[in-house]
Order: C-alpha cells, then structure tokens, then sequence
C-alpha cells in the first residue's frame, strides 16, 4: 500500500466517483467526481490536532460502526492520502456555520470550510475494475437474530474486534456487557449457498472463520472456539494444513450442522440450536459471542458502476467474463480483477490484478519504451 | 488521440496491485478510490489466513 | 568546513510533527542537545519536517553551512526516509548521507506519560544517530542491463498465455515443451467446466497466438539444462533432440504444471478397466466410448491424507463436471459422487453443483475414519448424512486423485535455485501478497506449477506472471539500492559456502579460483538483508550502509552517555 503511496507513477485520486465514460478502448474520457475534503490535501500533515478537539462525534465505519469517530477523521491511522476529511453529514460549521474549532487548531492552516465537490475529467486508454467486496446484512436472516441479540455479530466486525488496533484494542469485550468473550461460535454460509439470498459460496469465510477462532486463542488462551459448516472450503494453497492446525494446536471445534435458530439466555448469551448433521441430533449450544460469516457480496454501488462502464454483471451481481479470459469484462478495454470478478482471496485476488495488469499493457503496447510519468 | 494511462477503480489489494504492476512498466495509473484513502477490506483485517501475518 | 576535530559537518533538524512530537518531548532542549554533539555544526526545529516549508529549511540549511551529513529526528523511515534522502540528494548531498533518527514512534507515542524520560531517550537516539551518520560513506546506486527477453518453462495453457502476452508486447521469447505437443494436461481433457466447451476449443487460439507470432521461439520435445547468471542477464542452455542450445533471457517464467496422481493397482480395485481416474474417463468421453449405467466417483483418492494433506482443488468441480456429461449422454445411467467436502466454492460452482443435482447425480457424504470399500462391482459406504450404509453396484468405477508435483520438478528446482514446499509445489516469494514471484527477482511462477488451479485460475496467474516479468523487460534494465554486500577481501574467504546456501535471494555463487573456491556476490541480484555478512566466520563479507564501523560507533554513542 505504502508504495503505491509514493510510486511516481502512481496518482491516487481518493474520496473520488467515477461518474461518466465515453470512448472506445485506448481511447476513454472519464469523468469523475471529487469529493469535497474540506481539507487542503497538500497542506494537511495528518497531525490530527484537529479531531483531537472536535466536538462532534459520528459513526466511524471503517470501525464498522464498533467506534465512534470525529466529524474531522482519517479514515484510517495508517490510510493513504494521509489527510483528514470533514465529514459534511456532521460538521456544523458545514451544516449552519457554527463553530470553527478545526480551523483555529490547525497549525498548517489545511482547513477550507469552502471547498466544493469538483467534477473533473481523465483521458485513459484502459480501466480495471476492482471494486471489491463488503458483507452481506444478516439482519433479514432473522432466526440469527443480528440486530436484535447484542452478542451476534458479523465477520468483519470481529475483524475489527480482534484487531490490536481496533476499538477494543484486541479483546474480545462483547457488545452487550463488555464481558470478554470467552466462548464464540462462528457460523458459516448465513445467506450464502442458500436459494432464498446468495446461492453462491463466497470462498473465504470458512478460512477467515479459522483465522478468527487462531485469534482469540492468541489473546486468550482459555478462548473456545466452534465453527459450525456445512462443507469446509479448503480448496486453496495451505488451506487444509491451516485447517487440521486449528483443531490441533488451537482446540477449534468444526461442527458439520446447520443452525435453526439463535435465542438470548437472560444473561444476554447466545444460544444456538442446532442440527448435528452427523449424528442427526437436535442439540443446542450457549456461547458468549457469535460470529455470521454472512455472505461476502460486491461491493455497493457495482450497478450503477456497471451502468456507466457499460459492462454486464452477473446474476450474483459480480463483474461478468468469460471464464477462460478472466480478466476481460465484456467492453473491449475494460479490465476487471479482485472480488468483484468472482469471492477469491488475498493471494487470488493480486493474481489476477497482474492479469489485468498485463492486459492493459498489451492493449496499450507497452513495450521497451514504455518509461513516462503521470503528469 | 488515444492515451496510454490506465484507471483502475478501486484501491484494495487488487486495484493497489494492478496500478503498482502498470507503474513499474512506466504507465501513469490513475487509482480511484471512493473511500478518504486506499486499502479496502484488507486494512480492516488484522492478520489474514493462510499466514497470520499482519495485513498492512 | 567543520571547525570541531576535522568531522565531516552534520545538520540536526527536529521535528515537532505538530502535537505528535511537541506536544510530548522538549523539542527545543533536543535541539540545543544536538548542539552539543561532536560534529553538529547546525540544529534546528521544525513544526512538520516533512512539509514544504520544512524540507526548504533542510536545502537552505544544507547551502548555508556547508553541512555534509543530515540527520532527521522525527517520524518512520518506512513512510519519510524516501522523501528525506530525495531532498538531500536536491541539495547536493549524496542520499545514503542522510540518517533517520524516529523520535515519534520510539518515544512520543511510545512513551506519552513520560515525557522527561522520553526526552532522554530521544537525546541518546539522536547522539547515536549523529555518531552514525559521521561514519556514513556516500554510495551510488547500482544499474545493470537487462536483456529483453524470456524464457517460458513448460507449454500447457499457462505457458501458452504468458508466452503469447509477452510476445504480443514485442518482448521475444522461449517457449520450452519437454512433450511434443504443446497443451499441457488440456491436450487429455474433454470439456472443460464450467461451461463444458472442449479443451480443445479452449487451447487452440491461445496455441495458435504463440505459433503465430514470429517472436516466440518454440523448443519441442526439449528440456533445459543449465541456467546460469542472474536478473536481466541468465545464461540458458536448452537441450532438444537435435542439439544444445545456449540463449540468453532477462527472465524465466515458470509454467511447468502438475501431473495426475496415478493410484496403485489394486487402490478401489483400480485397473484401469472399469475401475480408473478421472483423467482415464475424459479419455473414454472424448473417443465416445463411455459404456456404463451404474457409476460411481470416489473423491479425495489419495488426498487430504497423511501422505498428501493438500486438497487438490479441481477435482470436485471435475467430478461435478463428468457426471453432468455422462447424465447428458445417458439419462438413465446412475452417478454417485462419494464426497468428504465438496469444494463448489464461487460465483458459478454452487450453481453447477445444483444442474448436477437437478440431473439426478447422488451425492453421498463420507467420512475419511469411514472410507467406501470396493468389492465384487459393489462400493459399500457408510452415508453420514443418511447414517446408513448404501450398498452401490457399478459398472464404471472413478477415482478422483489429486494433482501431484510435477516430474522433474526437484531437478528443475536447483537448477533455478527456487524452492519447493512440503507438497511439492514451486514456493512463491509470499504467499499473499507476491504469489506469482520467487524471491529471487526474474523468475516468477504461474499455473499449476503453484498449486491446483482450473483453467480460468490459470489463465489469471499466466497474465499476471507476464506482466511481473514484462516489468524488467520494459525498463529495459534494473537498478538496486546501493545496501549491498561484497566481499572485503577475497583472500579472507574460505571458500565454505555457508554464505550462498544461506543466502534466500540466490546472489552468491561459489566460484572456482586459483586460490580455490571463493564467494562470489551478484551486488543487483543481493537485498541488502546481511545474513551473510552476519554468518561469515571469517568476517570477508561487509554489508555497505552498516558497516561495522558504522553500527559500532552508533553502540559506542549510546555507551558514553
Ligand atoms: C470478513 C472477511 C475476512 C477476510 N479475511 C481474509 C483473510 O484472512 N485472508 C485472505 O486472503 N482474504 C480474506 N478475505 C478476503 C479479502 O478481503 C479479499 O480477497 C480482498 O479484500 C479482495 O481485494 P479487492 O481489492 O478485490 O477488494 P476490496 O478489498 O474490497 O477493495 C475494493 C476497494 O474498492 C473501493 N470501491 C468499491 N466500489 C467503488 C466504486 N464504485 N468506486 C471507487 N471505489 C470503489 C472500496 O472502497 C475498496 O477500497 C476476507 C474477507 C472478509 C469479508
Ligand atoms: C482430470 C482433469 C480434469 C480437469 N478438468 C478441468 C475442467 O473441466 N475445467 C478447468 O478449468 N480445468 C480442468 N482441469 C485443470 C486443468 O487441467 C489445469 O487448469 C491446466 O492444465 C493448468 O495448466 P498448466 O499450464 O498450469 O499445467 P499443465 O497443463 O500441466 O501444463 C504443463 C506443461 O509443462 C510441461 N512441462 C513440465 N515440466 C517441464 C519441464 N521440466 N520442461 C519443459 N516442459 C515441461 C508439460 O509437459 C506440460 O505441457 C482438469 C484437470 C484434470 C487433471
């Protein structure tokens, strides 16, 4: 990330939407819009004097709403630009001009109340799609109770939970009581390989389930973990071996069934009922925490991104291609890589983005010669 | 007149690794991010499988 | 010129980067300390060192007062270092005379309770980071050609792309095939999942592409034999059946695939008849002459087991694949796949798991402490999902084993010095985030060479493993930083080797001498990692940048307080 930070080459253009394209492939105008910061992006230095003194608070979603944050933030500590942004929604000197604060901390003087949302236009010769992924809301699963039962939360909440530098700085304090989660269940497939949802499988949450349950055993050593599946998806690289180390060295319990039902115990602890497809007994199971792998579905926004590119999607709503030229979209010109093409992982995922890559630079002739810089 | 810079939409690892891979070449990329900065699910991960190792 | 005992001139400069470091430390005494200290002949604060303003103040400060040595106390050289050495270099000091003292993360931010301990730290950091930076020897980077041209190992479909899209770049290549034939594993295959159109179908205009294009040169029926040199500059001889042929290439792709694991006699009764693999049944679906109503499919023959813990990927989807077809040739013919987990992982594989099930294929789940038994043309097997054992007669017995370590693949590994992982698989740089390089820059890696891949995966990998490679070749030469290793003295090397088998980037080799077998280190292909230096009994290699003067004069600053 760092170094396409700083790559010459590279030009960020964040907080931006694409909103236009015309053209042919070598040959595209892009039109985009870039979003007001409030924020002289040259000038600010990431200091963040400025939200340690706001006084307004806003849910952070990069914290997936676990933490507050200001209405001046960085997205992230480590985010790159590394610049604040004033978040409009909440700012009241951009709501009804009231305050200020911001303005008269900043040292380096990067506030601009006045900023306005530019539209601006790009000349390319190719685009890559690689808009991602984001978890699908397990609200509408309603015997999981998300949304209702306080302990029920989804995978990449947990993500930010466990985290050293999320908003619990790691523990597990669950979000009912704040009382470390000792027991978690994890279960598979919510919205997933179902007819009534998704009817796909999204490749990577039985592995990030592993992942999840190795985690808490790493904070806390009397961590119980219980993954509930259906089929264990262990088709990549090392993902077995990965799999047979979670039971072995870190006591992870994989429980082929599929849960009925979650209720809340008077203590607020989930519990799960469940079939045991193995034995074919109805059992149930009391945790501190559960965690929905719900289904991992492209990110928001995919249609009408396709709408302006022009290029189809899929039923799932991910970015079609021929499944022998994976990287091609069906617009000459328009490459795709990542999540957005088909659930893949990490390593897939970088894979396929040097596909794309290289496509480009064989549309374009990049050759020998190819040396120039962005402007 | 025809261009040979590139916009990749999207700054996760995907978008980050296809602009990276064209700028290595010489090609100017253009990478387009929604958010206030780059990184995509993977900057909200920890540790990612099969590695446990950190993300960032 | 310095005045103080004939030290070369060092500039401090102290960042309070806002409320970050100011806010904690004494910023001003830091700056009078350094004042203090042998060779400073400059110290100043900055509110943000990194901004315009700051970094004028460094080139104004460098002009000035004649400063040969800067030194910054302020954030990470992860995220500053590059910007710093820039500006010293605008300024007309050489850029590895410049040196990153981190009084943020080291004691600001680490240490915001104690701000006069922290201050004290930050004092010891900067003293041994001036002592340092006296003992910094100005270096240049390091440049070399690269030749523009590849060598593709391997013509199944991962070769056929990579080679036809470096091709199509105008990069020349050459494409080695030990067969005779190029198609790889697609060559014995009937339809191809998930969109069952023929391999065949599939491979020929990626084939044609590289017999086409008059810049690849094609190797059949040949093997190379001897790769020698480095990035951007190997020395290859191909062996085919007429002669040796020695070429030069800028960088070697490897592309080499897997092979089918090919069970016992006897394994499930497997004879190659009625009982066989899964590649055996593409054969009989391709000729038409599959004859047989009752099959049945065993997965994870010889997989996901002690010998083979890996799961191989593509087998269920092929499994899902051939019972579609042979329900499509035959409707009334039954097909049970006996399965542990079955890998329909995706946009598309569920669905097609669904068209199997629609047909009328029999799933049937078992596990590995209870695996079917084979006899007289029947496969018992305890259902768990049922949990009742099925008793299943059949005329077509097939075995789904697992794809398995190419031949020839440890051999070709030493000849490239690149690894080979506890399942035989070529081992790639990093396992996420470079799965398509080898640690050692100019080889790179795609197709089932890595791991079991479909060809959809494959064909990802092959363009992505063209476009790493393209990097160098469109350069057209690589330059390195100057933190490399050499060796002080050739007479105080032994000859050992520790170094070079100890090196992970390959970039020493032992070479023959009069004096006898001594180091030889390849400064572009060397990372600067120092495990060489740090291994060497005799102290014959040195690590440029730090130095051993250089790291004890910095140990020495921190014992003098
Ligand atoms: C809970 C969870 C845990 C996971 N754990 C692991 C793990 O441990 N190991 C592993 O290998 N994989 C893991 N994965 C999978 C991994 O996150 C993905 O493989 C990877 O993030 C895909 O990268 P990407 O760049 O395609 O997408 P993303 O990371 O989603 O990045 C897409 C980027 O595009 C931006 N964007 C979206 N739409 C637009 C638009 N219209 N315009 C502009 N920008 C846009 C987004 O803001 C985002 O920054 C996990 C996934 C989840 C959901
Ligand atoms: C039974 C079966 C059915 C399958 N069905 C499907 C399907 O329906 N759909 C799908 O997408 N995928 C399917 N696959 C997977 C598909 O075969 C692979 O994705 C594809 O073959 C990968 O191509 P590759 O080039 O990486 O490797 P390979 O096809 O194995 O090609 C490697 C080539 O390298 C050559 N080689 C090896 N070593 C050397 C050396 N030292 N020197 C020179 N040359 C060398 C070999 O001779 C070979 O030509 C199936 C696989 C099997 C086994």
């Amino acid at each position: 990330m760092l170094d396409a930070g700083r790559h010459p080459n590279i030009k960020i253009l964040a907080y931006s939407e694409v909103q236009g394209l015309e053209g042919k492939a070598g040959d595209f105008t892009v039109q985009y819009l870039k979003k007001a910061r409030y924020i002289k992006e040259e000038v600010c230095t990431a200091c963040g004097a400025c939200a340690e003194k706001c006084p307004i608070k806003a849910d952070n979603d990069f914290e997936m709403g676990l933490k507050k944050r200001k209405a001046i933030y960085i997205y992230f500590p480590q985010g790159i630009p590394a610049v604040y942004t004033i978040d409009p929604e909440h700012c009241p000197m951009i709501l009804k001009g009231k305050c200020g604060l911001c303005a008269k901390l900043c040292q380096a003087g990067a506030i601009d109340y006045e900023q306005k949302d530019e539209k601006k236009t790009l000349h390319v010769g190719a685009v890559i799609v690689a808009t991602g992924v984001t978890q699908f809301d397990p609200s509408v699963v309603t015997e999981y109770g998300y949304g209702r039962i306080k302990n029920v939360i989804t995978g990449l909440e947990y993500e930010r939970l466990i985290s050293a530098s999320g908003p619990t700085k790691g523990h597990l304090y669950r979000p009912s009581d704040e009382k470390l989660a000792k027991r978690v269940a994890y279960i598979q497939c919510v919205g997933s390989r179902s007819l009534k949802y998704k009817d796909y499988c999204s490749s990577v949450c039985c592995m990030y389930a592993i992942k999840d349950a190795m985690l808490a055993r790493e904070h806390d050593e009397e961590a119980e973990s219980y993954i509930f599946y259906s089929d264990f998806r262990v088709m990549g690289k090392r993902y077995q071996q990965y799999r047979l180390r979670g039971a072995e060295d870190y006591g992870i319990k994989y429980i082929r069934g599929r849960v009925a039902e979650i209720i809340e115990d008077a203590e607020g602890n989930p519990v799960l009922w469940y079939e045991d497809t193995r034995t074919r007994q109805v059992k149930s199971l009391t945790v501190d925490m559960v965690v929905l792998c719900s289904a991992a579905v492209p990110s928001k926004g995919v249609e009408q991104l396709a709408e302006v590119l022009g290029i189809e999607l899929t039923p799932n709503r991910f970015v079609k291609t021929d499944p022998f030229h994976p990287t091609d979209t069906t617009v000459p010109g328009i490459f795709v890589c990542g999540f957005c093409q088909n659930p893949k992982d990490i390593a897939e995922s970088v894979s396929q983005a040097s596909g794309a890559a290289s496509r480009a630079a064989g549309l374009l002739g990049i050759t020998s010669s190819g040396k120039r810089t962005v402007a | 007149m025809g261009s040979k810079d590139v916009l990749v939409i999207g700054g996760g690892i995907a978008g980050i690794q296809a602009a990276f891979d064209l700028a290595e070449m010489g090609v100017a990329a253009y990478l387009l991010e929604r958010k206030p900065s780059i990184g995509g699910v993977m900057a909200q991960l920890d540790k990612t499988f099969p590695t446990n190792d950190c993300a960032i | 010129m310095n005045e103080k005992r004939g030290l070369p001139s060092v500039g401090v400069f102290v960042c309070r980067c806002g409320v970050n470091i100011g806010g904690f430390l004494d910023t001003p005494a830091l700056v009078e300390y350094a004042k203090t200290l042998p060779g400073v002949v400059f110290a100043k604060e900055n509110l943000y060192t990194c901004s315009e303003s700051g970094t004028a103040e460094i080139k104004k400060a460098i002009q000035e007062n004649d400063i040969q040595r800067v030194v910054v106390a302020a954030c990470t050289p992860l995220t500053h270092e590059p910007l710093f050495r820039a500006i010293c270099q605008e300024a007309g000091v050489n850029p590895y005379l410049f040196e990153f003292v981190n009084i943020r993360e080291h004691c600001s931010w680490a240490h915001m309770k104690e701000g006069e301990e922290a201050t004290k730290k930050a004092k010891d950091l900067i003293r041994m980071g001036v002592a340092r930076a006296i003992e910094l020897e100005p270096l240049e980077s390091i440049e070399a050609e690269v030749e523009p041209s590849a060598l593709v190992i391997g013509g199944g479909i991962s070769g056929l792309v990579a080679a036809a899209s470096l091709a199509e770049r105008g990069f020349r290549v050459a494409l080695v095939e030990r067969e005779g034939e190029l198609g790889g594993m697609l060559r014995h295959l009937y339809k191809l999942y998930p969109s069952d159109v023929p391999a065949e179908e599939v491979l020929k205009p990626w084939r044609d592409k590289v017999i086409d294009n008059p810049l690849v040169d094609l190797y059949l029926e040949s093997e190379v034999i001897s790769v020698k040199g480095y990035i951007g500059n190997y020395d290859v001889v191909i062996k085919s059946p007429e002669k040796e042929i020695p070429l030069k290439a800028g960088v070697i792709i490897l592309a080499t695939g897997a092979q089918l694991w090919e069970p016992p006699e006897g394994l499930y009764g497997y004879n190659k008849k009625d009982v066989i693999t899964q590649l055996e049944l593409e054969s009989l679906l391709m000729k038409g002459k599959l004859k047989a109503d009752k099959v049945v499919m065993i997965q994870c023959v010889g997989a996901m087991s002690p010998e083979r813990s890996y799961c191989s990927r593509i087998c269920c989807v092929t499994a899902i694949k051939n019972a579609i077809l042979i329900k499509e040739l035959n409707t009334a013919a039954s097909v049970h796949i006996l399965y542990r987990q079955m890998q329909a992982y995706g946009d598309e594989y569920e669905s097609y798991l669904r068209r199997a099930k629609e047909l009328g294929v029999r799933f049937v789940n078992f596990s590995p402490e209870q695996s079917p038994v084979v006899e007289n043309q029947q496969v018992k097997v305890y259902h768990q999902l049922l949990g009742r054992e099925l008793t299943l007669p059949f005329d077509l017995l097939v075995l789904s084993t697992p794809l398995v370590t190419q031949r020839g693949s440890e051999a070709l590994a030493t000849l490239l010095k690149v690894p080979i992982d506890q399942d035989g698989f070529f081992l790639e740089a990093h396992i996420k985030l470079r799965p398509l390089d080898f640690s050692t820059d100019g080889i790179y890696l795609c197709g089932c060479a890595h791991y079991p891949a479909d060809v959809g995966e494959a064909v990802s990998q092959a363009l992505g493993a063209a476009s790493r490679a393209s990097i160098h070749l469109t350069r057209g030469y690589i330059k390195v930083e100057p933190i490399v290793s050499s060796l002080i003295d050739e007479k105080l090397c032994q000859g050992c080797g520790l170094c070079a088998g100890l090196c992970p980037y390959g970039a020493i080799e032992m070479v023959d001498t009069s004096e006898g077998k001594k180091a030889r280190i390849i400064s572009v292909a060397c990372k600067g990692c120092g495990i060489c230096a740090a291994s060497c009994y005799c102290q014959a290699i040195r690590l440029s940048h730090y130095t051993r003067e250089q790291l004890e004069a910095q140990i020495r600053a921190l014992l003098s307080a």
